[in-house]
This record gives C-alpha cells, sequence and structure tokens, in this order.
C-alpha cells in the first residue's frame, strides 16, 4: 500500500525538528552544508608546538630568589672572550655615520 | 607577510622563515575562518538575490591570501621541510627513521618478521 506523500513530508519535518536539521523537501541549495562544517582553524594553527618556558623567563621571574645558571649563553660568552682575546671577534657596531665611512671606497 | 607575523616568536620547534610563514598562515587562517564560512554559506545560497551573491563572491576573493586554507602546508617540526612530511608524526621521513630508530617515538618500533 502506497503512503501518502503528505504524510511522509510530516514524517520528515518532525525528523528535522528532532534532529536539529533543516527541513528541505524541496531539495533546494540553501548552502547548509557549509554551516554543517565544523571550524577546523583551531586544529589547523595548533599543529606547531609552542614555546614553553625558557630559562631567560625563569631568570626573568625569579631575579632575586634563585640564582639560575643559563650555560648555553655562559659557553656563549666564554667563546666570545675567547675570540675578543685572540683578536678575532666582531667589530665594533658603527654608532654614527662618519665613523661607518671611515674604511669605505677603495683599497689602496 | 609581515603585518600578520607575531611580534614575539612563539615557536618551539625548528624555526625558519618558511615555519614561520606557514605559522602565520594557520593563526591568520583561523582568525578569518569564521567570516570565510559566512561568505561561503551566501555563495552557496541560491534563495538569496543574484547581487548579494555576486557581492559576497567579489569579497571572498578579495580577501587576503595568508585567509586561504589552501596557503597551509604541513611542515617538518624537526627540520622545516615540505616535502616527504609524515602527517602522524609531522616530521620528514628521514626525521622520523632517525627518531624512531633511536626510540623517541612512542610505539614505533622497526619492523622484523
Amino acid at each position: 500500500m502506497p503512503v501518502p506523500r503528505a504524510r511522509l513530508l510530516d514524517l520528515m519535518r518532525v525528523q528535522c525538528r528532532i534532529f536539529n536539521s533543516t527541513f528541505n523537501p524541496e531539495g533546494l541549495r540553501l548552502g547548509n552544508k557549509i554551516l554543517r562544517q565544523r571550524l577546523k582553524g583551531p586544529a589547523l594553527a595548533s599543529y606547531y608546538p609552542r614555546k614553553m618556558g625558557t630559562i631567560q623567563d625563569l631568570q626573568r621571574v625569579y631575579t632575586d630568589e634563585l640564582d639560575i645558571f643559563d650555560e648555553e649563553e655562559e659557553d656563549r660568552f666564554e667563546k666570545i672572550k675567547i675570540l675578543k682575546a685572540r683578536g678575532k671577534g666582531a667589530p665594533k657596531k658603527k654608532r654614527t655615520a662618519e665613523e661607518s665611512k671611515k674604511f669605505k671606497g677603495k683599497k689602496k | 607577510m609581515s603585518m600578520f607575523r607575531a611580534k614575539r616568536l612563539d615557536l618551539g620547534c625548528f624555526v625558519n622563515v618558511k615555519v614561520i610563514r606557514d605559522h602565520t598562515k594557520r593563526k591568520v587562517f583561523a582568525e578569518h575562518e569564521p567570516e570565510r564560512q559566512a561568505l561561503r554559506y551566501i555563495i552557496r545560497n541560491l534563495s538569496l538575490p543574484a547581487r548579494t551573491r555576486a557581492q559576497a563572491q567579489l569579497q571572498l576573493a578579495q580577501m587576503h591570501c595568508y585567509t586561504r586554507p589552501t596557503q597551509i602546508r604541513n611542515r617538518c617540526i624537526e627540520g622545516g621541510k615540505g616535502r616527504g612530511v609524515l602527517r602522524d608524526f609531522k616530521m620528514t621521513r628521514y626525521n622520523f627513521r632517525m627518531n624512531a630508530l633511536a626510540g623517541s617515538i612512542p610505539g614505533v618500533k622497526k619492523a622484523a618478521w
């Protein structure tokens, strides 16, 4: 026995109300599939691991209570000191225009 | 683009300019995603007037390229490479192999039978 269309539509309407979907018996293109999509921005934005607390951060927070030793930084300073002692360090930063122009131009 | 870039570096993985760029794009996309989806809804909705939909199309096309999801590419967190990246481990195949053999990836074991 065929079921009348009106009855099927009623069923569909109730279904849509219960499952919170859009009642669209004519199958019109209302773009609801866009609204149904989940936002994937947060998942994409958390791809790369974020920076955790560094030794510099700790030093900044506990300036007087704790004496924190940053081994890498100390190593770097030591290396620079050795280079300077051998006369191989980086040149001093030029602060003014005249200073930086001093050694410019063709070598004589 | 520099206007989107974070003032302070907030990455804890391998960093080079490509990784920073990709990270910036991800954040910009996440920020603009609701706006993009709203415009896409207007475009797809045939019950709205054609003029509104055309305007929405133009507006979507004129948004900055960093707000587009297609600009995002998974890069290696160990070396910043863009090719041969295993999605599950976020690493290139070589870095994955090195880490797996060193035993630093939980649950990964070299197959032998």
